[in-house]
């Protein structure tokens, strides 16, 4: 299946491939399943306010949302999916609903209703990709999208009010990433070893929030608190999305291995010259018997200090 | 309803135990009812029934006003008044029953989890299909949500709520979904709670939980109603774990007590 997929979504910003949840989903997804996929940033989009980004463009044509996307690249053989047994397949979907009806409200509101958030972070990022004099108009328009949204989701008739729902979705969302957290456990992603679909999607949804600098900041901060949700972020950020969203960055596992074991070395490296540092002074006779240098220098300074005096 | 009022409210509830004449209200059965209300009134009357507390249920035209959410259907219990079930399942708790507390953390995690997907999919689904398919809408939907008001006011409230209904469809981005999208996300969601299911007689093997009481309301209705053509419930009926789970629970809850029939 070589067929060149190419990816149109939002662009990235804060250490992130991109800032926008349903594009991160698709990129993440695709990287776990070995997909070939070559991702265009897209800044001047009428399609934004609609909810068509992120945008497959494939030879047959072009596939719209997150969930149909994934659809397409299972077809063309492209699953992280293979090791799960049927209870978790059901147990992804079940989890899925509930990102999306508990955690959904609460980030779209951090990012586009919170006024701080909005006016200082989120609109002059999206205005700054997109022309003139597009960019006077879209911030705007996704925003009441995600207000409507999240009204019409929430919202109590007769009384359609922003306030009255603000309490409940934020004390949802907080429930949610509990629940999250201790399904997740200690284990290193949600399936055991290897990073599935619901990885991609709690990867998704976590990532702009944990790491997207906003002024009011208190879901982000209960986020915080939950670090093996942080550490999940984190490696997936780390493996997968090393040499940043454009190029195709080798499989995850054996980047971890491969630091491990330069990590390795590297301390048996520095326990060995301090060794040598140690035996080196006590023989010296010019020196007075002191402490172990070690103590006083940093690691860093250290070894540098020995290779210099090491090297020929 | 605010923190401070629900944290008010559970408190008041926890004082008192639940009297006998405890009264449940929706709409009309047999002329007004639709699917959806149908299948979260039944959710409710399931689950009271497992913890075992007695309820009355009626019939009410103006149920869906009466309701503090809009939505049907609401208990009346001592001078409260509670709507949905997750507020239901919420205030029992505050009054000493619950069907959850033996789970561990884990496995409150995937109840919730999978109580989001049936609200998620199943529920969206009927309700896409009551008032987005025309052909629904347009010869059941319509009729029974207007049958108790004289015209034009029938037309009028049925229009009005269709046309809320399809401006919540759009906000989720189910508003371009087409029948057959929607009929295979349904069977997408009986698949995955009939692999949970598997071969236990409940969800959390030997105790129901809110969540059989929720899948039992829907797949319940979703059988048992006529409507304009039988796809939907022949996705449910390829699966014959949900079926016998859906007879099981009628027999046991329902028949067994006394209670004959169900709508």
């Amino acid at each position: 299946m070589a067929a060149p997929l190419e990816l149109s979504c939002w662009g990235g910003g804060w250490g992130l491939p991109s800032v926008h949840s349903e594009s991160l989903v698709v990129m993440a997804y695709a990287k776990f399943s070995g997909a070939p996929l070559k991702v265009n940033v897209i800044d001047n989009t009428w399609r934004g306010p609609r909810g068509d980004v992120p945008i497959l463009t494939t030879e047959d044509g072009i596939v719209s949302q997150p969930a149909k996307i994934l659809n397409f690249l299972r077809k063309q053989k492209y699953n992280a999916d293979c090791e799960l047994s049927a209870k978790q397949g059901a147990d992804t979907l079940a989890y899925i609903a509930l990102l999306e009806e508990k955690l959904l409200p609460a980030v779209l509101h951090t990012f586009w209703v919170e006024n701080d958030n909005y006016f200082t972070v989120t609109k002059p990022w999206f205005a700054s990709r997109i022309p003139f004099p597009l960019s006077l108009i879209l911030p705007g328009r996704m925003s009441r999208g995600a207000l409507n949204r999240i009204l019409l989701t929430r919202g109590e008739p007769p009384l359609y009010h922003i306030q009255e729902v603000e309490a409940q979705i934020y004390r949802d969302a907080k429930e949610c990433l509990n629940l999250l957290s201790n399904r997740l456990g200690t284990s290193q992603f949600f399936f055991g070893d290897t990073p599935s679909t619901l990885d991609a999607y709690v990867f998704g949804f976590l990532a702009p929030l944990y790491k997207v600098r906003f002024p009011k900041v208190h879901l982000q901060e209960h986020l915080k608190q939950l670090s093996n949700l942080c550490r999940l972020c984190d490696d997936i950020l780390g493996s997968y999305f090393r040499h940043g969203p454009m190029g195709i960055s080798p499989a995850g596992p054996e980047m971890i291995d491969v630091n491990l074991r330069k990590l390795t070395q590297l301390v048996n490296k520095e326990s060995n010259l301090i060794e040598k540092m140690d035996d080196n002074l006590r023989q010296s006779p010019q020196l007075l018997p002191r402490k172990l240098p070690t103590l006083k220098l940093t690691p860093a300074e250290e070894e540098n200090n020995s290779l210099q005096r090491l090297s020929p | 309803m605010s923190l401070v009022a629900e944290a008010f409210v559970s408190q008041i509830a926890a004082t008192e135990p639940w009297p006998e004449n405890a009264t449940l209200y929706q709409q009309l059965r047999g002329e007004q009812i639709l699917l959806s209300d149908n299948a979260a009134s039944l959710a409710v009357q399931a689950f009271l029934q497992m913890c075992n507390l007695p309820v009355k249920v009626v019939c009410r035209a103006n149920a869906e006003y009466m309701s503090p959410s809009g939505k049907v259907p609401f208990i009346h219990v001592g001078n409260q008044v509670v709507s949905e079930l997750g507020p239901i399942v919420q205030f029992v708790k505050a009054k000493g029953h619950s069907l959850s507390d033996g789970l561990d953390e884990v496995q409150k995690a995937e109840m919730k989890a999978y109580m989001e997907l049936v609200n998620n999919m199943l529920l969206t689904a009927e309700l896409y299909l009551q008032w987005c398919d025309e052909a629904t809408a347009g010869e059941i939907t319509h009729a029974r949500y207007g049958s108790p008001y004289p015209w034009p006011l029938n037309h009028i409230l049925a229009y009005q709520k269709q046309w809320e209904v399809k401006r919540k469809m759009k906000a989720i981005g189910w508003g371009n979904k087409t029948l057959d999208q929607v009929l295979e996300d349904v069977d997408q969601c009986c698949q995955a709670l009939s692999q949970r299911l598997g071969t236990q007689p409940y969800f959390f093997n030997k105790q129901p939980t809110e969540l059989d009481a929720l899948v039992f309301g829907h797949l319940y209705t979703i059988l048992t109603t006529q409507l304009t053509s039988d796809e939907l419930s022949e996705k449910v009926k390829n699966y014959s774990n949900l079926l016998a789970f859906c007879r099981r629970i009628e027999q046991h809850y329902f028949e067994d007590r006394g209670k004959g029939r169900l709508s």
